[in-house]
This record gives structure tokens, C-alpha cells and sequence, in this order.
């Protein structure tokens, strides 16, 4: 895939992405990156009985962070964040059409939902 | 994105053919046209073409006040470059071997020098001034006594800074050094004139200003014959300097260019300067916006921008109804930005966010108060979807 061709679930999600933003009150935050190094990832969970009810992402990044982010913070509805393993990287770099340097970028978002999950305790 | 076609603002990678042009070449093509190979000097229908050669070349030459046996047609500005600095090299090597640019010059410099230096030859490269401006005085302190040639362009391609050439020639002028301006993108857009600019040899493009792609010249002070060491040969065209039948038709629709260019030149920059000055103007009112360049010294039609806040690839695709150029990583082979504005000190966020709009002879007010609208649409809502600053949640928007 060339510079600038995306695949139509990038264009998407990056043109207009369901769950950008914040969360505001009691909620279990997630971050990883850099901007100065390409990448910044922020996510916020709102839990309800330990599964998640409602997500933002915020990304500083290129449009496959962007999407990424937005995927993950729209795929965590209804989950426990305790367990990450549903956001596999290789899948999403498939679904994503990712071209192979851009790998990178997925384990920052990665990264930044295991942060949140290390931020949920038993009680959340 | 909507289906409408981009607003061009790339005039500075290429402009597209005047229709004037257009019309010249076409005379050169089919058979009722002026088609024969202008080297056919045995009859009349090469002897025309030839004729319409010798007049394109005037046309160049008086462009930048020069003599039209000082024109060597060439394939474009790179050629003109390679066999500017490889020219020289090999055929003055013996007096001396060390060369001064400039860490802002176009590859085809670059990579002209990297090759040299691969052959014994010695590079200083200039760092410019935060400005992106060459002065004589960074070159002077880069010059020896065994400098043999100084080479700098005229308008940087990126930033579109202008050097002080005048200054640089005169320099060059007192301590007997050769000196070489690529000029593909001040040629049509600023006054040069190669005798008061003390310029020895010059690089200049058809395709960007408003004639062909695929030729150029270069300008040789003196007899070509004398002065370079040929990169081509075979049939000793251009005075043995460039070997290969001319191709008619570019070297016709170049000539037409550089006329029309010489007769609107003045008229064309003032009404690029206001349009600039609009854009630049529109854009500050963002907030985090920085200028490339130097506001004093630039081609008109230039502006390169850096947006604070914003990633440079999603910048670029964002402004997908936008035709620009980008110092952003993505749109480079070398997966590096921009290597220009990294030279002038810029972080590399703000080298990857760089934007560079550039216009020319089509392009209107309106396009530009559209880009604008576009601009601070896109940047806005980029900057609304990334984090605050570290340790700052001021910005941050609410879900």
C-alpha cells in the first residue's frame, strides 16, 4: 500500500471517528506513547459491574493510530478490562490493510489499553 | 473528500502547460508541423527546426541576461545540475577539489556532491540561519584555498528562501571561484541576470514555469566547449557538451515559456505576493502556526508552514482537497522529514507537520480563501482529537 492509500476502515475512522473525546468523572485511564516520537494514545473507561459501559480515545498520531484508537475504544464496550487479549495487533494491522513499518503504532494503542487495564482494580 | 478536483497549490513541484506553450509545441510534432530533426542541416525542413531551437534558446538566454551560446539544452534541471558540478569536477579537478554548498540544496546537488566525494573531492555544506538564507558570509567562511567551485540554489524548493545570489557572485567574483545557481525555481519568478550576479553556470527547468516536463538548460559563462567535462556522448550536439538529437517540441515549448515569463514575470509576482500574504495572514489566525522561511527574501508564490499540534501524515491526508506538498516522513522514500527544515533547527514534530502551498499563474483568491477554510478546519479537528500536552488538560475537549 502506498503513502496516503488507505483502506476504507482507516478512511472511516479517521474522517469520522464514533468516540473521540473525554470521559469526564469516575473513570479508569489509559495512555502510552509520545507525541514527540509520532505517536500519543489516551483512552478513558467508564465501568459498570467491571465491564466497560462507555469509551473515548484521544490520539496524536498518523491516521492508522487514529483508527486504531477508535476501533478500540468502540470494540472495549462490554468487556472487562481485565483482559486485553481481543486487541491483537496482527489482526488489526490485517483488518487495517497496515503496511508492515506501521506495526509500531498498534502496540501504542496496545500499550495504552493495558495501562488501563492495569489501572482497573477488583472493585472497578 | 468530494469528487471536485483538489485546489492545486503545488505550483512549486510543477506548474501545468500554458496553453500558449501548448500551441508552440504542437507546431513542432505531426508532419505539417515542424518535425524534422533540427541537426538535418542538409535541408530545409531541419533547417527550420533548427531555427525554431535557435529561437527558443534566445528566449532562455535573454531571460537571465545571457548570450544564446551560453544555453545548453538539457532533460531538466537535474541533468543540468549533474553536468554543472560533475563537469566542472572533472574537468578543473586538477585545480583544486574542494567544493562549497549548501545543506538546503535540491538532491540533485546533494547527491552530485556525494558522488564527487566518492572521487577525492572535498564538500563543505553551509548551514543556513534559522531563516533558511545562504548569505556570502556562511559561504565565505566555508571557501579555501583549494575551493574550486561554490554552488548554491537560488530559490529553496521547499521553504522558497531566496540565497543572496548577488552577494554570493560577487564573493565568488573576487576570490576567482566558479559559481553555479540552481535556478529552477527563480527562473520566471525573480529578476537574474547572470553578468551584475557574477554566476558562471546556472540550472533552469521548463516544467516549472509553465512549459514541459522532461527538458532544461544550463547556463555556461564563456564557450560551453571550454568550460565542462561532457556527462553524454555520442554525436556532439551541443557544442559536444550534451549528445542527443534535440527534441524539438520541448526545447520550442521552454523557449515560449521563458518569453511569456520575461513579459509577466513583474505582473504575475505582485499578484502571487498578495495571494501569499492572504494565505499567510489566514492561517496565523490558527494559533501554533510557524513560517518556513524568510518573509524578506522569498520566491512569491512560496509558503511553507509547520502546524503545532498536528501530526504530519494525518495532516496530509486530511487535506486530501488540497494538492500541497508536505516535509511529512510519509511522503518520503528516505522516511525522514523534511531534511531542509530539520537544517533550519526545526524539532522534527514541527518538520513532520510542515506544509508547503505554493502558487503560480492559475490560481485565484477564491482557491485561496477555500484552502483557508479547509486548513482551519482540518487543524482544528485534528488538534481536537489529540491528547493535551503533557501535565496540561486545559485543551482537552469534554465527551
Amino acid at each position: 500500500m502506498e503513502a496516503l492509500d488507505y483502506s476504507r476502515f482507516v478512511l472511516e475512522r479517521f474522517d469520522r471517528p464514533p468516540n473521540a473525546g473525554r470521559l469526564l468523572g469516575r473513570v479508569v485511564r489509559g495512555s502510552a506513547g509520545e507525541a514527540a516520537h509520532g505517536t500519543r494514545v489516551e483512552f478513558d473507561f467508564r465501568l459498570r459491574a467491571g465491564q466497560v459501559e462507555d469509551a473515548r480515545f484521544r490520539a496524536y498520531g498518523c491516521p492508522h493510530a487514529i483508527a486504531a484508537a477508535s476501533w478500540v475504544a468502540e470494540s472495549a464496550a462490554g468487556r472487562s478490562l481485565t483482559e486485553t487479549s481481543w486487541m491483537d495487533p496482527m489482526e488489526l494491522a490485517a483488518m487495517m490493510e497496515l503496511p508492515d513499518h506501521k506495526l509500531g503504532v498498534l502496540l501504542v494503542v496496545e500499550d495504552a489499553l493495558r495501562d488501563a487495564s492495569g489501572h482497573a482494580g477488583p472493585a472497578d | 473528500m468530494t469528487n471536485k478536483k483538489p485546489i492545486y497549490l503545488d505550483y512549486a513541484a510543477t506548474t501545468p502547460v500554458d496553453e500558449r506553450v501548448a500551441k508552440a509545441m504542437c507546431e513542432c510534432m505531426t508532419r505539417d508541423g515542424v518535425f524534422a530533426n533540427p541537426a538535418s542541416s542538409s535541408h530545409q525542413p531541419g533547417r527550420d527546426a533548427r531555427g525554431r531551437v535557435e529561437a527558443a534558446r534566445r528566449d532562455v538566454a535573454a531571460l537571465v541576461g545571457a548570450c544564446p551560446t551560453e544555453i545548453i539544452w538539457t532533460s531538466g534541471a537535474t541533468e543540468s545540475d549533474n553536468l554543472a558540478l560533475k563537469g566542472i569536477a572533472h574537468r578543473y579537478g586538477n585545480r583544486g577539489r574542494h567544493i562549497v554548498t549548501s545543506r538546503t540544496e535540491h538532491k540533485a546537488i546533494l547527491d552530485s556532491c556525494q558522488q564527487l566525494e566518492t572521487e577525492g573531492f572535498e564538500i563543505s555544506y553551509v548551514t543556513p540561519g534559522a531563516d533558511g538564507r545562504i548569505t556570502a558570509d556562511l559561504v565565505a567562511d566555508a571557501t579555501r584555498d583549494d575551493t574550486l567551485l561554490v554552488s548554491i540554489m537560488h530559490v529553496n524548493n521547499e521553504i522558497g528562501v531566496a540565497a543572496d545570489i548577488t552577494e554570493i557572485g560577487q564573493l565568488c567574483h573576487e576570490e576567482a571561484l566558479l559559481f553555479h545557481v540552481d535556478a529552477a525555481q527563480s527562473a520566471g519568478k525573480l529578476p537574474i541576470d547572470v553578468e551584475s550576479m557574477h554566476i558562471d553556470l546556472m540550472s533552469v527547468s521548463g516544467h516549472k514555469i509553465y512549459g514541459p516536463k522532461g527538458v532544461g538548460a544550463l547556463y555556461v559563462r564563456g564557450q560551453p566547449k571550454n568550460r565542462l567535462e561532457p556527462l553524454i556522448h555520442g554525436g556532439g550536439h551541443e557544442w559536444g557538451m550534451r549528445s542527443g538529437t534535440l527534441a524539438t517540441h520541448q526545447v520550442v515549448g521552454m523557449g515560449e515559456a521563458f518569453r511569456i515569463a520575461r513579459q509577466e514575470m513583474e505582473s504575475e509576482a505582485n499578484a502571487l505576493a498578495k495571494l501569499r500574504k492572504r494565505l499567510w495572514h489566514g492561517l496565523v489566525g490558527l494559533g501554533g502556526v510557524f513560517l518556513n522561511g524568510c518573509p524578506d527574501h522569498c520566491a512569491p508564490g512560496i509558503l511553507n508552514v509547520s502546524f503545532d499540534g498536528v501530526e504530519g501524515e494525518s495532516l496530509l491526508f486530511a487535506l486530501r482537497d488540497l494538492a500541497v506538498s508536505s516535509g511529512s516522513a510519509c511522503t518520503s522514500a528516505s522516511n525522514e522529514a523534511s531534511y531542509v527544515l530539520r537544517a533550519l533547527g526545526r524539532s522534527d514534530q514541527l518538520a513532520q507537520s510542515s506544509i508547503r502551498f505554493s502558487m503560480g499563474r492559475y490560481t485565484t483568491i477564491d482557491e485561496v480563501e477555500r484552502a483557508l477554510q479547509i486548513v482551519t478546519d482540518k487543524v482544528n479537528r485534528l488538534r481536537g482529537l489529540a491528547p493535551a500536552p503533557r501535565g496540561d488538560d486545559a485543551h482537552e475537549r469534554a465527551g
